[in-house]
């Protein structure tokens, strides 16, 4: 019997599909952390020792996809959209589309892409520290397991009951916000 | 094991051994610079360093316009933007820092004025914010260990704000670095091995993290065998020129190593222990080092097994079976800290330090979970695991 072939992401033609799918990844990304940090216990005790009314993005160089995100008076993290008011404190820079995608297609975990140069960190390193942490988190949450290995250097120990809770309640948020938006 | 992606950038010049002071002038008129400035600090004035670059100068028939010989070992914005207007009233169209990363670093700073013809540094603070070449930078290190020669970052701290300013940029990098044993030939016992230490760290932490790669590992390795070949001689001998300019070649190395490579976990505790206990940087890497290597010890069993031929030679490496050579080289390094503690007295546990209270270790674990290097570190890090590695090394 024929053996099945795993499935290879870098043998497709996945060029015309990667702008759209980083685009909606990066809106995902920053609903996602929206609602996970109004209802994540370790979310939350992150954002709150960022500053008052602290701002960062998420960007592919030199024009492309963009989110933003600021952290709202009441404490917690606010998706802002494509717009930034001004200067964020904080930039994580994709050098390139392809290497976004390859972060977002999880072929590549977020600190495998910052030691193979694909990333940029402009701005303070603790801040941005406290976010890798809260992607990391909201990513082992929402996250099937199988896919949140390949994001992330160490899966989190986390029992059933507290994947399900956690996961649903962080999508049940997104989805009243997106309802409420 | 493949990286499947790197990058490896290091244009300075390195111009080292003998009579490698009297080349500068020489290396400062291919840039087309003849009014240079020295940086320095008390110390090296003190230590009668500077007298050695002096009378390369004065040999070669090119005059040093101005020295500035009072960097703070804690440099600021504001020493920065002082030295730059000194440097402009002069007429000055190069710089030389003479000393260890103090002085590299404001005389980065100072590179940054002079060459964009600014007044305020803060306004350069970032990734990649400077946009052209700055003017012609040579450094002399004093000691063998930051190598931040070979570094393309640069921190100085901003009183006003009460924060460290980071500057990023390949425009950073000296055009040269000049390795003359003379300049460490006066290191007290103590800090050559701090200092080697730092070094040694250096190279084992680019040869171990997630950014090592071929060519990163290359000077890596090369820097660990000339640090364990020589720093008990140098101790042994502290004139043998030979042996210092062995550790100031691995310094430097090691810098290239970790400048495209990164650091890790044993960065990231020593950091925090520095900037919470006020302690020496090399000691907090002599330190930690063990520790973090036996907890990388899982992900990184084979690149640690591989330094035992570096650490301890080919014939120890030989005959240790492949499955015993990691833990023989932390073993091996263990053997070369106690060898220090011994003869420097050189703290190898938080309470050998005195300066550390247990109840710190909470504060020092967050501290260490928001350093940059974390990132790099092959294996997770949360705020448990960072307690636990603290206690084990106290």
């Amino acid at each position: 019997m024929k053996k099945p072939q795993r499935l290879n992401l870098s043998e497709l033609n996945l060029g015309p599909v990667k702008r759209p799918y980083v685009v909606l990844m990066l809106e995902i990304i920053g609903r996602g952390l929206e609602a996970a940090s109004q209802v994540d216990e370790k979310i939350r005790r992150e954002v709150e020792r960022l500053p008052p009314g602290f701002m960062f993005e998420m960007r592919v160089l030199p024009n492309g996809p963009r989110m933003v995100m600021e952290k709202t008076e009441q404490g917690q993290l606010q998706y802002l959209g494509r717009q930034a008011p001004r200067t964020p404190d904080v930039s994580l820079k994709f050098k390139h589309l392809t290497h976004a995608f390859l972060v977002f297609s999880f072929q590549e975990g977020t600190a495998q892409a910052f030691a193979n140069d694909r990333l940029l960190l402009d701005g303070d390193i603790g801040y941005s520290m406290k976010l890798v942490r809260c992607l990391n988190r909201m990513e082992s949450m929402i996250l099937p397991k199988f896919v949140a290995q390949r994001a992330l250097k160490r899966y989190p120990t986390l029992s059933l009951p507290e994947k399900l809770l956690g996961g649903s309640r962080i999508y049940s948020r997104l989805a009243k916000n997106l309802v409420w938006n | 094991m493949t990286k499947s992606y790197y990058e490896f950038f290091c244009p300075v010049k390195i111009v080292a051994g003998h009579a490698a002071l009297e080349h500068i002038p020489y290396e400062l008129s291919t840039l087309a610079a003849s009014r240079p400035m020295i940086i320095t600090d008390k110390g090296v004035r003190a230590a009668g360093l500077l007298e050695h670059v002096q009378g390369a100068f004065a040999e070669g028939d090119m005059e040093v316009v101005e020295i500035f010989d009072d960097v703070p070992p804690d440099s600021s914005t504001t020493v920065v933007e002082t030295i730059a207007e000194l440097y402009r009233e002069r007429g000055c169209d190069s710089l030389i820092a003479v000393g260890g990363g103090s002085v590299i670093d404001t005389s980065k700073g100072v590179n940054i004025l002079v060459s964009e013809n600014a007044s305020r540094l803060a306004d350069f603070s970032g990734v990649g914010v400077l946009k052209k070449p700055l003017k012609p930078f040579f450094v002399i290190p004093t000691t063998a260990g930051t190598g931040s020669e070979v570094t393309l970052v640069a921190v100085v701290n901003d009183p006003v704000k009460g924060v460290k300013l980071p500057f990023t940029s390949y425009f950073l990098l000296p055009n040269a670095a000049i390795l003359d044993p003379r300049m460490t030939l006066t290191l007290p016992a103590h800090i050559t091995a701090m200092t080697a230490m730092d070094a040694m760290t250096h190279a084992v932490e680019a040869f171990t993290c997630m950014a090592k790669n071929p060519i990163s590992d290359a000077y890596a390795v090369s820097a660990i065998g000339k640090i364990s070949s020589n720093l008990i001689p140098v101790l042994n001998k502290p004139d043998d020129e030979a042996g210092r300019l062995e550790l100031a070649q691995a310094s430097t190395m090691a810098g290239i190593a970790f400048s495209n490579s990164m650091v890790g976990l044993v960065h990231s505790l020593g950091h925090s222990l520095g900037a919470l206990c006020h302690l020496p940087h090399g000691l907090c890497m002599n330190l930690f080092l063990p520790y973090v290597l036996e907890y990388n010890l899982p992900q990184r069993r084979e690149a640690i097994g591989e330094l035992l031929l570096p650490l301890a030679g080919a014939e120890i490496y030989a005959r240790t079976p492949a499955a015993q050579r990691a833990d023989a080289a932390i073993s091996t390094i263990r053997g070369l800290r106690d060898e220090l503690h011994r003869r420097c007295q050189l703290p190898r546990t938080l309470a050998e330090t005195g300066k550390v209270n247990r109840e710190q270790l909470p504060k020092l674990a967050e501290m260490a979970l928001d350093d940059g290097s974390i990132l790099f570190n092959p294996v997770e890090v949360d705020l448990d695991d960072a307690l636990a590695i603290l206690e084990r090394a106290w």
